[in-house]
Order: structure tokens, then C-alpha cells, then sequence
């Protein structure tokens, strides 16, 4: 579906994208993250047919971005980082704009206004100036100004930040139901346990390079086995080290050892012997957050 | 490239500073002035009227720069720029999208300040024809350097800056406050090159000459080259607009 070959960008002397590859099925939900300046607004600008200069190229269903722009352009619905609403019109006047844009007229483009109004749950403020919109309703109708054409592809830019959450829970499922529609979905957020939730493929980058691309459970698999946690008093931290590396977490110990199942019935066992009462025994499942830190360092990066 | 335009024209007809700097204030200063140098004994009420509504009505044509800079500066700030170039419409349609409407605004305060000058001062208004094809291409000079600036500048301020500098400077030296014949030689000459002067001499040509299109061709020929010129240089640096556009 899309074939990513290549992709290179340098500004000046700083090199955002170098040789970036990647291949995103059907109907999937790719995840794209990494640290700050990793070069992910590049890349998604490059996605979105925003930024043209590059070295490399971009297929679509075998379109070419180099060769043919507008026709992917009409197969895209990207939703910015930025709400970019007129904030002085309506709803309905917004969704209209963009509706043009993408080259609906008349009463096909009001039907299909009518539809995602119906879709982000803002039937009712339709006649209402965006300048009276909540923080939640903004990016709800900033992401359907970019569905009015049925894009099968639909590109979000960290399009949760800054609100509550049951407006990021209402975006959550415009986005299930997009791939319930079949829409292939690229998704970049700050937010780990999003594209966890969210997403079924993800792409890491980091320095302006592809640091790991792959199905969700395959990097979970690669870069993290599960470990033990255990919190309560009188845990016997010089008992636990005899089975593998131990390290402080929260309230608690985090345990990793070759076979975590048998560790737990083992510190399960020692417990009751010693008549220790944790509060808190489990396997700790390792999460994408884990693998993220492990494979880009905690070190601050917008310094 | 409409939905643009409409969208815009929406936008600014929304905007009350745009009706006070195009409508309100060159109305009191025309007033103010007509007021003031028609108890002038060495000219007359129509020489005074003939300079001072066509010369006000150049200079305020030229404040829409400002409220141009700031639909450019906000919408690259708010990553709209970005947003539109993320869909099919081609470049050259937002461009021409966004400068259509502030060229109706232009046309329409020429109209509107003429009118005034008909319905209170008399202001004799010659060759229909002519006056339309200049006021045209006073909207062409005012909003397509108006383009080239809000392409161009980094901030709202600089804009403004800017705008003023080009809107009273070019009024000053350009005649528009006080007939060329009555400066120096040497801003005479600077009068020449600059485009406030051949939009007066053009509307003065036709209201008090009875001038025809044959007759101020080469002032309407000045008037669009300028503006052309500002619409190339804004077409050509808009890849570095996009770029600074957020998102």
C-alpha cells in the first residue's frame, strides 16, 4: 500500500531524514514515534505531500509521490499537530472549506458534511464559530476536515494533545472505526500507551534514522522479556538478586531473570515461608514506553 | 481557488479593523484635510478636492498591506499554510485564492471614497471607464505588494513596519499630500519612481483633463508591472513560506 524507498532530507548541515525505508500494509495502523527532533514532523510532512524537496521517493498503491502528487494528495486526509480551523466561522463553514479543497461540490459535499458531523458528535454545533469550541471539539473537527473525502490513507500528527479524556477516548474511536472501514492510518504521538492501544505496526525513529520498524509484538518480543514486580515490606532484596538483575521501580523492585513464571512461584513461595505479604506480586509485562527508553536513552533532547 | 477566496472574503469582512483603516479613517482625514486647505485663496475648491480625495484614497489603497500581512503571517503561524498545501488544490490557486478578495476590498474603497467625494465635495469624476481600469490597477499594485510583503516578512510587526513606511513615505514623496509641483526637483524625481505618483497623475489626468484610456496607458502600464512584479516575487519565495509554515 505504501512504500516508503529511501527517504533522505538535509537541512543545511543537520541531516533530519537519512535513507528511511519502510513498507505499511492495507488497512493497518502504523505507529510513528521517537524523541523530539528524530525527524518524525519531517517525515510526516513528507507523507502528508507537504514538504516536495527529498531524496528518495514514496509509493502509493504504486503512484509515485515524485510523479504523482495530486492524485495521492486526494488519497490522503491529513490531520496537522496544529489545529488548523478558522477559528471565526462555523463548523459547517470549516468543514466546507476543506470540502472544496478536496474537490466535493454541492450536494455531495453537503451529505457528506452532514456524515462527519455525525462522525466527530458535532451535529449539533454545526452552525457554531469554532472560536467557541473546547480544546476537545477543535481537534475533533480538525480531524474531520480531513475525512470529508474518504481518504483511505488518514495521517494524524499527534492529534490527542492537550485534551481530556473523553474527547482523546471520542478520537479513539473515530480512529477504530476508520479501520473498521478498511482506512490505513498513520499515527504519530508522544503518547506511548496510545500507539500501543492504538496501532499494530510501529516505526521508531531516532537521529533522523529508522531505529526499529516492526510488528508491535515482535518488538515487544525482541526488546523486552517479561520481568517480575514486587512491592510490600521486609521484601528480601538479596534473596530476590539471586535470581537476576534487580532494580528499584516506584514503590517496589523490578525483577528480571531468564524464566519470570517460575521466579514468581519461587518468590511466592519464599513469602509465605518467611510470612512476607507483598502487596503487590506480579509479571510485569514489558510496554512500548520500555522499549522506547531502552532504544532512545532518557536523555532530555531538546537541550 | 473560490473556496479560498470566499473563505477569506468571509474572514475580512469580519475584521473591524480592516473597515476602519479602509473606510472610517480616510473619510475623517479627507474631511479633515479638504477642511483645511479650502480656505486656501491661491487654489481652488476643485483643485483642492481633485488632490486630496484621489491622493487619501492611493495612500489608504495601501494600507490593506497590513491587514494582508496578517491573514499571511497568522495562517503560516497556525499551520494552515501547510494544511492547504497537504491537499490536491495547486499552489498558484491558494495564492490567487488569497489575493482576489483584498483586491475586491481595494476596488470597493475606491468606490466607496469617490462616492464620497461625489455625494459631499462634487468631486467631477471624468472617463468611467478609465477611472476603473486605474482604480483595477491600484488593487493590483496595493495587494500584490501587499502579497510579496506578507510572503516575505517574519512578523505581524515588520509587516506593519514595513507597510508604513511604503504607504506614507510613497504619499509624501509621491504627491499624494501635496501637489508634486510644489517639491523640490530632486522629489520630483523620486516621485517619479515610485507608484503612488502615476496612480495620482492618472486619476488626476481623467477627473480634471478629461483624460481617456489613450491617454493614461502608460500610468496603468507602470501601475500593473509593479504589481506584477510583487506578485512574481511572492509566488516565487512562497516554497519558503510553506516551510516556515508549522506543522
Amino acid at each position: 500500500m505504501i512504500d516508503v524507498k529511501g527517504i533522505s532530507k538535509q537541512y543545511g548541515d543537520i541531516q533530519a531524514l537519512d535513507n528511511i525505508s519502510f513498507h505499511i500494509d492495507e488497512g493497518a495502523c502504523f505507529g510513528l514515534v521517537g524523541p523530539n527532533g528524530a525527524g518524525k514532523s519531517t517525515l510526516m510532512k513528507i507523507l502528508s505531500g507537504i514538504l516536495l524537496n527529498f531524496h528518495g521517493d514514496m509509493e502509493v498503491n504504486d503512484w509515485s509521490v515524485s510523479k504523482e502528487r495530486l492524485k495521492i494528495k486526494q488519497r490522503i486526509g491529513y490531520v496537522p499537530q496544529e489545529i488548523c480551523l478558522e477559528e471565526t466561522l462555523t463548523a459547517r463553514d470549516n468543514l466546507t472549506l476543506f470540502g472544496h479543497l478536496y474537490e466535493l461540490k454541492r450536494k455531495a459535499l453537503q451529505t457528506r458534511i452532514d456524515e462527519v458531523l455525525a462522525q466527530i458528535g458535532l451535529q449539533d454545533r454545526a452552525k457554531d464559530k469554532v472560536s467557541t469550541f473546547s480544546g476537545g471539539m477543535k481537534r475533533r473537527l480538525n480531524i474531520g476536515c480531513a475525512l470529508l473525502h474518504k481518504p483511505s490513507i488518514v495521517i494524524m500528527d499527534e492529534p490527542t494533545v492537550g485534551i481530556d479524556p473523553q474527547s482523546r477516548n471520542s478520537i479513539f474511536s473515530i480512529i477504530q472505526e476508520l479501520q473498521k472501514d478498511g482506512s490505513t492510518i498513520i499515527y504519530s504521538s508522544h503518547y506511548m500507551e496510545e500507539v500501543e492501544h492504538l496501532c499494530d505496526s510501529i516505526g521508531l525513529i531516532d537521529n533522523g534514522k529508522l531505529a526499529e520498524f516492526g510488528r508491535m509484538e515482535d518488538l515487544l518480543e525482541k526488546h523486552a522479556s517479561p520481568s517480575l514486580f514486587i512491592a510490600g515490606e521486609g521484601i528480601d532484596q538479596d534473596f530476590l538478586q539471586s535470581f537476576g538483575k534487580v532494580e528499584r521501580k516506584g514503590t517496589g523492585y523490578l525483577l528480571n531473570s531468564e524464566d519470570s513464571l517460575q521466579t514468581l512461584e519461587k518468590v511466592a513461595v519464599h513469602c509465605r515461608e518467611q510470612d512476607i505479604h507483598p502487596y503487590r506480586l506480579e509479571l510485569y509485562q514489558p510496554r512500548l514506553e520500555d522499549i522506547f527508553f531502552h532504544l532512545t536513552g532518557t536523555q532530555l533532547r531538546d537541550m | 481557488m473560490w473556496a479560498i477566496a470566499r473563505t477569506e472574503l468571509k474572514k475580512v469582512v469580519q475584521d473591524k479593523g480592516l473597515w476602519f483603516w479602509t473606510f472610517i479613517l480616510p473619510v475623517i482625514f479627507i474631511v479633515a484635510f479638504v477642511a483645511i486647505f479650502s480656505g486656501d485663496e491661491n487654489t481652488s475648491y476643485k483643485e483642492v478636492v481633485t488632490q486630496i480625495i484621489p491622493g487619501y484614497t492611493i495612500m489608504f489603497a495601501f494600507f490593506i498591506m497590513i491587514s494582508m500581512v496578517i491573514a499571511f503571517v497568522k495562517d503560516r503561524d497556525s499551520g494552515m499554510v501547510a494544511r492547504t498545501a497537504s491537499t490536491p488544490l495547486p499552489i498558484h490557486h491558494y495564492f490567487f485564492g488569497k489575493w482576489i478578495p483584498y483586491m475586491i476590498i481595494v476596488l470597493v474603497q475606491v468606490a466607496v471614497l469617490f462616492g464620497f467625494g461625489v455625494a459631499v465635495y462634487q468631486l467631477p469624476l471624468g472617463d468611467p471607464f478609465s477611472l476603473v481600469l486605474l482604480s483595477l490597477a491600484l488593487a493590483f499594485i496595493a495587494t500584490g505588494w501587499g502579497m510579496a510583503m506578507a510572503v516575505l516578512v517574519k512578523t505581524e510587526n515588520m509587516g506593519i513596519a514595513l507597510t508604513q513606511v511604503l504607504a506614507l513615505g510613497g504619499a509624501m514623496l509621491g504627491g499624494l499630500w501635496m501637489p508634486v509641483e510644489l517639491m523640490p526637483e530632486m522629489v520630483q524625481n523620486i516621485s517619479k519612481a515610485l507608484p503612488q505618483y502615476w496612480a495620482l497623475q492618472g486619476f488626476k489626468d481623467v477627473i480634471l483633463s478629461g483624460a481617456g484610456v489613450t491617454d493614461v496607458w502608460l500610468n496603468l502600464l507602470i501601475l500593473m508591472v509593479a504589481g506584477a512584479a510583487g506578485g512574481v516575487l511572492a509566488l516565487v519565495s512562497y516554497p519558503r513560506f510553506l516551510r516556515q509554515s508549522r506543522n
